[in-house]
Formats: structure tokens, C-alpha cells, sequence
């Protein structure tokens, strides 16, 4: 994984989205992906989460980076992570409470998603303040646009809808497993597949 | 002495961290805590008033009860003249997957069920999650307040104590059922006990 260089924000920003895409490219937060997919909104809530998290903890890591003592660094990193993703959680069951019986326990999850860790890790704890934010908003760009693509192609043939609303013809026949996990491997599957055929050829 | 400064050397940071995190989320939680509140008490009365239509007050009678293990707020409706329509508690039980939670209503006299709502549940979809359909769901509208037993097949539509089970959801429709049986006679028990019914 490249260290994203202070004097190249956009090279850092535009990594996330697809260089170095956490779900397509680098296959971290598996969970969420598999599991918050059957249908566009929860996707797209989850993803608003990950980028508040991420965006927030890489600002405190990269804060206290010259403070941090190398056999704390990760308690550090995880309570600063397990305090946004309370925060996170709270506020989704304030202001989106349906949202948040949807979700049910995968937004505390959050707290255990690596991309999060590892970007504390890999990034923030190395970078000043901007290059950590400029790194924490393109991989959660990255991780929302992977999350809404995933989560389309299955509400679409689970149910014939996006974000709810019907564009199927009605002679469309649901595909069942497409909402189930199996729908989620199968889906995942054929589009690192793709991605991975277009990146050979472009190599 | 030492020991103490180097303890404090190599943890100050994280002493620091945990109290400012710590007071962050109590302030967050300071000012969200009665949105919450109120957003489940909404939740509830929705699926109430959803049970009992006629109903305009609901009123929690007892506050944490035990029925089956469970601990639940039994509420009472009634309507503008005062009438009881029902009483409604929070069903809980084992599922496939998970607890499954039930709002549960029966009538004031504690003869008939009134229905179910499903308050969560982690059952498998299009599966076991159709226990929340309004045709199963029907079934326990107007069915005697006491022992329910599940079937395979039958007649949806005729209501009695027996309940037609969801083909490919056997473990989730018994769960249901199972879940009435539990707390029935129990909140009969404590309905009589406290006096709100004969």
C-alpha cells in the first residue's frame, strides 16, 4: 500500500477511488460490504458512517501523531475509532431510527472495520492533518461508491427497485438469493472479477 | 516513586484521551438521549395503534414486568370515553437466528388476541422474516387468548387457535407461537393480580 505524499493531494484523494479502492483494490471491510448490501439506502447509510469515522479519526491520529508512543499506538487508535462509532450510532438512532433497526448491529461493527485502522495506521499516523483528511475522504468516497455499486445491482434483481422505487418492467421475475448472502459473494465476486479483467488489460 | 513517573510518562495521552473521549460521549449522548427515548416510544405506538385502531390513549400500567423470562412494560389502551380496547406488552423469544421481538395486544378482557407486530427480529429474509406478513400476521386477530398450536396446513383465514405455519419458516412460525404461549397465561396472571381484569 503506496504512503500518500503531502505534496500530492489529488494522487491521495483519487487513490481511494480506485488505485487503491478499500472494497475493489485493497478487499477490506468485508463485513460491512456483504452484509449492508441487499439494498441502496442501508449502503449508502453505512458508507455516510464510515466516512464520518474514518474522517474523524484520522484528524485525531494525525493531531496527536508526534505524541503517539509506538506499544500505544493502537489502543490509541482503536479508542479513538470505538468513540466516533458510538457517536455515529447515536446519531443514526436519532435521526434515521428505522435506518438504524435496519443496520442493527453493523454500525457498532464499524470499530472492528480495518479499513479504518488502516488507514490510522498507514496514513494519519504519518501525514499531517489535510493529507490525512484528503486520504480519509477518497477512501470513503471509494468504500461508498463499491458499497452503492454492490448494493444496486442486488435491490435491482432482488426486487426490481433502487433506492425503492420500481424500474423493473412488470413482467420482471425477483431473484430471491440476490437479497440473501449468497447474492452478496456471488455479486462481489463477479465484479472483482471484472475489475481485475479490466486492469489486466489496461497493464 | 519512579515507577509511578514512568507509568505516567508512558500512559498520559491515553489517560488524557479516555477523558476527553469519555466527556464527548456524554455530551453527544447528553443531547440525543430523549430523541432516542422518544423515537422508540413512537416506534411502539405506532405499532399499538397500528393493533388497536380504536384505541387514542395508551398508558403504561406496569413497568417492567417478568414474563417469561422477559422483562416488558405492559401498556393499556383506551379509547376517548375511557373504554379499555387492550393491553399490549413485548413478547420476547428464541428465533432461527436471533431473539425475535414481538408487540403484542389482546383485548381487555384477556379473551382474544388482538394481533402482533414484529418490534425486531434477525430472521432470515423472505424466509423467516415473513412471519411479519399481513396474512400470517391475520391469523392471530381475534384468536382465543390462550394455548395456540401450529399446523402445516389449513385455512388461513378461519380464526381459531390453531395457526398455519409459513412453509420454509417451520423454526420462525413456531418461535411466533411459541412466544404467545409463553406470556399469555402469565399476563393473565398479572393483569388479575393488579386488577385490571376480572
Amino acid at each position: 500500500m503506496a504512503e500518500p505524499n503531502q505534496g500530492n493531494l489529488g494522487n491521495t484523494f483519487i487513490a481511494g477511488l480506485w488505485r487503491e479502492n478499500p472494497v475493489f483494490r485493497l478487499l477490506l471491510g468485508m463485513c460491512p460490504t456483504l452484509a449492508v448490501t441487499g439494498a441502496v439506502k442501508p449502503a449508502l447509510t453505512m458508507s455516510i458512517c464510515v466516512m464520518f469515522v474514518l474522517t474523524c479519526s484520522n484528524i485525531v491520529v494525525s493531531l496527536m501523531r508526534n505524541l503517539l508512543k509506538p506499544h500505544l499506538r493502537i489502543l490509541m487508535f482503536t479508542l479513538t475509532i470505538a468513540t466516533f462509532v458510538t457517536i455515529a450510532d447515536l446519531a443514526v438512532k436519532a435521526f434515521a431510527p428505522e435506518m438504524s433497526t435496519t443496520l442493527g448491529p453493523y454500525i457498532p461493527l464499524i470499530i472492528v472495520n480495518c479499513i479504518i485502522i488502516g488507514r490510522a495506521e498507514a496514513c494519519a499516523s504519518k501525514n499531517n492533518l489535510i493529507t490525512s483528511i484528503t486520504d480519509a475522504l477518497g477512501m470513503s468516497l471509494g468504500f461508498t461508491i463499491a458499497l452503492c455499486i454492490l448494493a444496486s445491482v442486488r435491490e435491482l434483481l432482488a426486487a426490481g427497485t433502487i433506492f425503492d422505487i420500481a424500474v423493473m418492467p412488470d413482467k420482471f421475475v425477483p431473484l430471491a438469493a440476490m437479497s440473501m448472502p449468497v447474492g452478496a459473494f456471488i455479486t462481489l465476486g463477479l465484479i472483482l472479477g471484472l475489475i481485475n479483467a479490466i486492469t489486466k488489460k489496461r497493464a | 516513586m519512579r515507577s509511578v513517573k514512568h507509568f505516567i510518562e508512558q500512559s498520559w495521552l491515553l489517560i488524557a484521551a479516555a477523558f476527553c473521549f469519555g466527556l464527548l460521549l456524554a455530551m453527544t449522548n447528553a443531547a440525543l438521549k430523549d430523541k432516542i427515548e422518544q423515537n422508540q416510544i413512537d416506534a411502539l405506538n405506532n405499532m399499538m395503534r397500528g393493533l388497536m385502531s380504536e384505541a387514542t390513549n395508551f398508558e403504561k400500567v406496569i413497568d417492567q414486568a417478568e414474563i417469561a423470562g422477559y422483562k416488558t412494560d405492559i401498556y393499556k389502551a383506551s379509547d376517548n370515553g375511557g373504554q379499555i380496547i387492550g393491553f399490549a406488552f413485548v413478547g420476547t423469544g428464541a428465533g432461527f437466528a436471533d431473539k425475535i421481538k414481538l408487540i403484542i395486544a389482546v383485548d381487555g378482557t384477556c379473551d382474544k388476541f388482538l394481533g402482533f407486530d414484529v418490534l425486531s427480529s434477525n430472521e432470515t429474509p423472505l424466509f423467516g422474516d415473513r412471519i411479519k406478513e399481513d396474512w400470517f400476521r391475520a391469523q392471530f386477530v381475534g384468536a382465543p387468548a390462550g394455548a395456540l398450536e401450529l399446523i402445516k396446513s389449513g385455512d388461513t383465514k378461519k380464526i381459531d387457535n390453531k395457526i398455519v405455519a409459513i412453509t420454509g419458516a417451520t423454526v420462525s412460525s413456531q418461535a411466533t407461537v411459541k412466544i404467545f404461549n409463553d406470556h399469555i397465561e402469565e399476563l393473565k396472571s398479572i393483569l388479575k393480580e393488579k386488577g385490571l381484569i376480572d
